[in-house]
């Protein structure tokens, strides 16, 4: 390998690049942008559900029942609805995603002691948003059931209000959040999404980078040079390198002053493992820009590979622990995975090599073998 | 007479012109094989995987066990945190093993049991049980401390009513869930897979088409010849959008109808016309950017830059009734957040014109703008 070549060719890359202004902006806006929208804007804290009620019994304690509904930040309470068949249409268009119906008799039956039905809507469309709203609304139920019982108790047997409802729920589950103790949505998010800005444009960049000069021609010079291959690919590279490094510790310093996440890991094994994911990514662009002819199947395929894997098997939304066994061999399949345990270790966990070597290794084993392929797939002599 | 006549021929000359050329794109496309591979990979096997492994709510969530008490009752309590939501992977000797395997990532909560917690119960006397939550998740550490309340509190009004008599005015809960009974997420992540791929696409394949020209000089041959700007930019939609909805049909009832049974309660027809919109609306987004750029590098980055906020915050990712307002009101301008609305309410509600005429209407007026707005930027640059 010759250092000079290798200059040379990374300067004539960067060169390319510096002078396509609207490319060289993009570069570096594209990661900072997407922080600053992901960042401020995707937030799955599920609130205000636009809930209706549909009340038979029309009482004082179903009113009591229903004002929790009104007076809970998770509930968006829409008002009161005559029938059962009212709910159908407003579901059918997404105005409500529940309906709470209260029977006749509810105030009557629970006077009693006896146990009394509410039966919810719900919207299914939406799995895991339909799940929360269950839980809502059960929680809701629950306290609701521990006011009546606890009364009840204290006025059947003549104990004293704290200890009716010491009796009716002797079991307390005190839970301690971990990492991330004030549980923000922001904190787990953002060093995930520090991690998908990187991922899909280096890809992008080098794939583009390579198949430009496949499609316009210029890269018969290369072929009919002296440059090696070895030296082609690192000099072309260097460019991509360059330009992801800077966008690291941009990512980073926006994480930690502008949304105030904590770093407590190590911020040399971050440097480095977020350089190694970089070369990892523009590893991804080198071999789909060998194995494409045209850049429009370069620019798609790329996109598709590097996006969509990288939210749905990183563990950015979705937690791989979660998956099905197949979800789960694809998520280990890319590398996107590793380096958000890796960016959440080393933000929130505050942990080091000593328990991140593993994701470490693989992001190592990813590099080495992606540009090992694209060494073997590149060639000089092109076929036909 | 003559005049109509001659008015018509002028008709279909232009049609002919516009499939003359709509035929040009579909041959160039089918002879780029690598593409076409990968397309039929994004609407079958990339579709099959998300739709059959991917789920958001909590699902087998590792839990490992302190039992410093080793009863019945701690056992009791222990065999409630089972699947789906829960998989106790073991019990643990000591409170600091919990914290390394929660460091490791390799649990996700510890359940902690105190000593003496069967014979507190039994004696009427209050008892806390301890749970650590990994949130580096925030939802999905939310999720997991909700369903052990819930766990923890059904626990304890089982055994308080074991030892209190007859019955206690509760309020339970009866949920009926609609248009997805079961709550099946994998009817969700296969539609919603497919949303995705239909906008990757449509934005992309006519942008890069548009540019590709540009970039290598041929539209100035389209330019000169009797083409007209319009009739350059809609053949590329058409030939791509023909492409594009023959690849949803496939994904559809070639993939997510056989193997997971998502119905289609509405019309058919109706919603292969309504995704003919959206894919013409999207491809506006695309081949706007495209009038702004001139390489296919910079269309690459100025579509991503809209594409990802766009699969992202339109509520196929994530609800979108939850976002910041801000973010809505942006989401007003992109089409997939009229489009998704649309899916589901013709595939899983059953829902016609009638209830979605409101997001149709938006979505194409969005269409029609964006398209105007192209052809103008196109044909001022022509000039």
């Amino acid at each position: 390998m010759n250092l000079r070549r290798v200059q040379a060719v990374a300067l004539k890359e960067w060169r390319e690049t510096v002078r396509d202004r609207m490319f060289l902006l993009l570069a570096f806006l594209l990661p900072v942008l997407w922080l600053l929208v992901f960042g401020y804007g995707l937030v799955i804290d599920v609130e205000q559900i636009p809930v209706a009620a549909v009340d038979y019994d029309r009482s004082e304690l179903s009113r009591d029942y229903l004002s929790r509904f009104m007076h809970s930040r998770y509930f968006d309470f829409r008002g009161h609805l005559n029938s059962e068949r009212e709910v159908d249409a407003l579901l059918q268009t997404a105005h409500l995603r529940a309906a709470v119906i209260i029977p006749e008799h509810f105030a009557r039956r629970l006077q009693e002691g006896k146990t009394v039905s509410v039966q919810t809507l719900l919207d299914g469309t939406f799995p895991l948003y339909t799940d929360i709203a269950k839980g809502y609304i059960i929680a809701l139920n629950n306290t609701f059931s521990e006011k009546l019982v606890s009364e009840y108790l204290s006025r059947t047997s003549g104990l004293s209000l704290e200890e009716a409802r010491r009796r009716a729920q002797p079991v307390r589950l005190e839970v301690r959040y971990l990492y991330n103790e004030e549980i923000r949505g922001t904190w787990s998010q953002v060093p995930a999404l520090v991690m998908f800005a990187l991922m899909v444009a280096s890809p992008l960049l080098t794939a583009l980078g390579i198949v430009r000069e496949k499609e316009s021609g210029s890269l018969y010079n290369i072929y009919s040079s002296t440059v090696t291959r070895v030296e082609f690919l690192t000099g072309k590279l260097a460019t991509y390198l360059a330009i992801a490094s800077v966008n690291v510790v941009v990512l980073w310093a926006m994480a930690v002053w502008l949304f105030q996440v904590p770093f407590k890991g190590n911020f040399g094994l971050f440097f480095l493992a977020s350089v190694l994911f970089v070369m990892v990514g523009t590893g991804i662009g080198l071999l789909v820009s060998l194995l494409v002819r045209t850049q429009m199947a370069a620019l798609v395929v790329t996109m598709v590979v590097s996006m969509v894997p990288t939210f749905l098997f990183s563990g950015l939304l979705v937690p791989v622990s979660s998956m099905s066994r197949g979800a789960q061999v694809q998520a280990h399949l890319f590398p996107a995975m590793y380096y958000t345990n890796i960016l959440r270790g080393s933000f929130l966990k505050g942990v080091g090599l000593e328990v991140l070597w593993l994701d470490v290794l693989a992001l190592v084993i990813f590099a080495v073998a992606l540009r090992l392929w694209g060494y073997w797939l590149f060639t000089k002599r092109p076929r036909a | 007479m003559r005049r109509i006549d001659h008015h018509h021929g002028h008709v279909a000359r232009w049609l002919r012109r516009l499939w003359v050329m709509t035929w040009k794109e579909l041959l160039q496309l089918s002879r780029d094989l690598p593409l076409l591979l990968f397309l039929l990979y994004s609407f079958t096997l990339s579709v099959y995987v998300s739709a059959s492994g991917i789920t958001m709510q909590l699902r087998n969530a590792a839990v490992l066990v302190h039992d410093a008490d080793h009863s019945l009752l701690s056992r009791e309590l222990i065999h409630r945190f089972h699947q789906p939501y829960f998989q106790v992977l073991r019990e643990i000797p000591d409170a600091d093993e919990g914290m390394r395997e929660l460091d490791r990532g390799h649990a996700m909560a510890v359940l902690d049991i105190p000593p003496r917690f069967h014979e507190a119960l039994r004696a009427g006397e209050p008892v806390a049980v301890q749970l650590q939550v990994d949130t580096t998740n925030a939802a999905q550490g939310l999720s997991a401390a909700a369903y052990a309340g819930r766990i923890v509190a059904g626990f304890g009004a089982d055994t308080a009513a074991g030892q209190l008599v007859s019955t206690l005015p509760t309020v339970l809960s009866e949920h009926r869930v609609w248009f997805n009974a079961d709550q099946n997420e994998t009817w969700f992540q296969s539609i919603t897979h497919i949303l995705r791929m239909v906008t990757l696409f449509a934005i992309l394949l006519p942008a890069a088409a548009l540019v590709r020209e540009k970039e290598r000089g041929t539209v100035e041959q389209l330019l000169v010849s009797p083409l007209s700007p319009l009739q350059i930019m809609l053949s590329k939609v058409l030939s791509m959008t023909a492409v594009i909805l023959a690849a949803t049909g496939v994904a559809y009832y070639g993939v997510i109808q056989p193997a997971f049974g998502v119905p289609m309660r509405g019309s058919a027809v109706l919603f292969f016309v309504l995704t003919g919109v959206y894919v013409v609306t999207s491809a506006g987004f695309g081949l706007l950017a495209a009038t702004v750029t001139r390489n296919q590098a910079q269309v690459g980055m100025l579509t991503l830059l809209g594409i990802a906020p766009m699969l992202l915050l339109s509520g196929i990712s994530a609800p979108f009734e939850v976002m910041p307002l801000w973010v809505q009101r942006l989401m007003s301008l992109s089409p997939l957040r009229y489009y998704i609305d649309i899916t589901t309410a013709i595939l899983l509600k059953g829902a016609g014109m009638d209830l979605l005429w409101r997001p149709v209407l938006t979505m194409t007026a969005l269409g029609a703008a964006v398209f105007g707005l192209g052809i103008w930027r196109f044909r001022h640059q022509s000039e």
